[in-house]
């Protein structure tokens, strides 16, 4: 049976079935559990959904230290960033399940995306006896992470604008990365991160050490600046360095893209050794290349073979509904999620049927504010039919209108899906999404 | 006044920094005054404009947006070293300047936790301050136009900075619903062909009387009417939706 390397400041075994913790405090986290648990079920059977963010949070209100007891003693990795997380989770998962075999049962993973310190705990107290946990982590949640859970692998993937309304600065974050790992020092993880992001490679400078991926990434719009001294970013096309780093550089301070330890370049991977892997994934996009590099680095920091890691990754089709294709009533739809203006870049250009569905919302974890339709380039879905659907099906309408795309708009979801003889991809920002998945039970 | 264009000329609208005074969407209001002129027969030609590139001195319409401090300042500095906008303002042409954009056309704003006061371009008769809470949600405000007909406003505002008008600037408008300049009833700023505001949304895709008046500022005559129902379907979802939330 194949066991996972330790790093050499995990203090507390890996493998043991019991909670590190004290009686009481055990009693108190097992009695905020059942509390949770009965949360939970009592807002599945009120059809509030899964239940297991109301669980993380009545978990959380009996015992404030539970998310610390809960990580405790547990072999950890976290996964953020703006887009992508939940993919790269589900990869890593699946590479260390792999690994695992019949082992697999000592993985947690929060596989929804529940992501915030109640999610994460509610996931952690599914399975207590874990002592693997891999965790998708929402960019406010990882200092905390970093501090209460001693992480082995942090992967940082991107930043990139989302939610103003409630993250109002994006550097903010990444200072808040930055100071953490800088507080935890040695004892802090080893970090994955993107290298083509400045605002990532700067959050990371401060870690004990750091895995630099060169992932490809296309969208530069939020890095105009550098953000350790304010001047500005020269990004170079990609194809002017063929790939090979030294994207951008800043005009006024040394910062500059790192040498990468792992490449993406036209769709493989290559790794440390020069490998070059074919990744033959099973979700669709050249950013899910990207995101599969950063969780085969860090699947390899736990231990992981490189094959073991990717024949794992292939596994992954539809993590947490993404690119899911469902059936709902008499239509066939694949599901595509967008959250923000970089999300969206990525999967428009995956659109593929003559017709195609577009669900909007600005409830809280959509963002309020819409601004960002004018930020995506719908211009490229012209010849196409576009649905716009969702509560703010209007005000794609009139961006649409603007982009001399034609559409119609059918502001509710299920009218706007229901009986199209073709199949139809359905690009929808948070809220819709979930209700897709519902609709399509997945 | 810039000379009177009619129908089959060009108009230049200029988007400035979009890469650091573009961050709530704000090319949107390019994107609208391009369409306005287009199926009006106009020729729009948009020039995007970096820093480190000259602004033109042909434009007709140049627009600003919000963007964080780090590039509010950076954006500030170049656009002082530039001296593009002055003399667009001076020519007449017309600046809609939007949220960090409206505070830096103004005569000060301060930025981080330690307010450190920056010098704006001075356009407007304003200076902007950290305010007790940072305004953020849908707005709503009633303004007056060229013909003295009142209209409504309708955007989402997002900013930390207050803003206080002084002796040179007159409100744009007056606030029904949200924060606007500083709690204290009034909306934006004018003087002479620069508008300063702070809702975006963007605001001239949810106020296409503004963006008219935008453009016959900067073509120098008056437009004929353009109606568009998806735009009314749109303000009438939003002026009841912001009435709703305010109740
Ligand atoms: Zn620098």
């Amino acid at each position: 049976m194949p066991s996972l390397q330790q790093s050499p400041h995990d203090r507390l075994s890996v493998g043991s079935t019991a909670l590190p913790l004290r009686p009481r405090a055990r009693a108190r986290l097992a009695a905020a559990t059942i509390a949770g648990r009965l949360a939970a079920t009592a807002s599945r059977a009120a059809g509030r959904g899964s239940g297991a963010s109301i669980k993380g949070k009545v978990m959380m209100r009996l015992d404030p230290g539970a998310l610390g007891k809960l990580l405790a003693g547990k072999q950890i990795a976290l996964v953020s960033g703006t887009n992508g997380k939940t993919t790269t989770t589900h990869f890593l998962a699946a590479a260390v399940r792999a690994w695992l075999g019949s082992d697999a049962h000592r993985v947690v993973h929060n596989a929804d995306g529940a992501n915030l310190h109640h999610g994460i705990a509610s996931a952690l107290s599914e399975n207590p006896t874990a002592d693997i946990a891999l965790l998708e982590t929402d960019e406010r949640v990882v200092a905390d992470a970093i501090r209460l859970g001693r992480p082995k692998v942090l992967v940082l993937l991107n930043f990139s604008r989302d939610q103003l309304d409630r993250h109002h600065e994006i550097k903010a974050l990444g200072r808040s990365w930055r100071n953490a790992l800088a507080a935890a020092g040695q004892n802090g993880p080893m970090v994955v991160a993107n290298a083509d992001e400045p605002l990532i490679v700067w959050a990371a400078q401060t870690a004990k050490q750091v895995t630099w991926v060169n992932t490809a990434t296309t969208w530069t719009q939020d890095a105009s600046l550098c953000p350790n001294c304010g001047s500005s970013l020269v990004h170079e096309q990609p194809s002017e360095t063929g790939g090979h780093g030294g994207h951008w550089h800043c005009t006024g301070c040394p910062l500059t893209q790192p040498a990468g330890d792992y490449e993406v370049r036209d769709g493989t991977i290559i790794d440390t050794e020069h490998r070059v892997w074919d990744p033959q994934l099973n979700v669709p996009g050249g950013f899910n290349v990207s995101n599969a590099a950063c969780a085969l680095a860090a699947a390899v920091l736990m231990g992981v073979t490189p094959q073991t890691a990717l024949m794992g990754m292939r596994t992954v089709s539809a993590p947490a509904g993404r690119f899911a294709t469902v059936q709902i009533k008499d239509t066939t739809a694949r599901l595509l999620l967008a959250k923000n203006p970089a999300g969206w870049a990525e999967a428009l250009p995956l659109v593929q049927t003559s017709t195609v569905v577009l669900a909007i919302d600005s409830a809280a974890a959509d963002g309020r504010d819409v601004s960002w339709l004018w930020d995506v380039e719908y211009e490229q879905l012209a010849g196409r039919t576009v649905i716009a659907t969702g509560p703010r099906a209007q005000d794609l309408a009139v961006r649409l209108s603007h982009a001399d795309v034609e559409y119609r708009c059918i502001p509710d979801l299920a009218d706007a899906l229901a009986s199209h003889r073709d199949p139809v991809d359905v690009v929808a920002t948070y809220t819709p999404f979930q209700r897709l998945r519902k609709m399509g039970g997945v | 006044m810039l000379s009177s264009r009619g129908p089959g000329s060009q108009v230049e609208v200029v988007l400035v920094y979009q890469s650091l005074l573009g961050i709530y969407g704000d090319r949107g209001n390019a994107t609208v005054l391009m369409k306005r002129l287009a199926w009006r027969g106009y020729d729009p030609l948009l020039t995007v404009v970096e820093p480190g590139d000259p602004l033109p001195d042909t434009g007709h319409v140049y627009l600003l947006g919000g963007g964080e401090d780090a590039a509010q300042i950076s954006a500030v500095r170049a656009l002082a070293a530039d001296g593009g906008l002055h003399r667009a303002a001076d020519r007449g042409a017309a600046v809609l300047a939007v949220c960090a954009g409206y505070q830096i056309v103004g005569k000060t704003f301060t930025v981080g936790d330690q307010d450190e006061v920056i010098e704006g371009l001075g356009l407007l008769d304003v200076t902007t301050t950290r305010g007790p809470v940072r305004a953020v949600g849908e707005m709503l405000s009633r303004w007056e136009d060229a013909d003295g007909e009142e209209q409504w406003i309708t955007g989402f505002e997002n900013h930390g900075g207050y803003t206080q008008l002084g002796p040179g600037a007159v409100p744009l408008a007056q606030v029904q619903i949200g924060v606007g300049n500083c709690n204290d009833g009034t909306e934006g700023a004018v003087a002479g062909t620069v508008i300063g505001t702070y809702p975006h949304g963007p605001v001239l895709a949810r106020n296409p009387a503004l963006a008219d008046h935008v453009l016959s500022v900067a073509i120098g005559r008056t437009l004929p009417p353009l109606v568009r129902p998806e735009v009314n379907e749109l303000r009438r979802e939003r002026l009841s939706a912001v009435r709703k939330l305010a109740r």
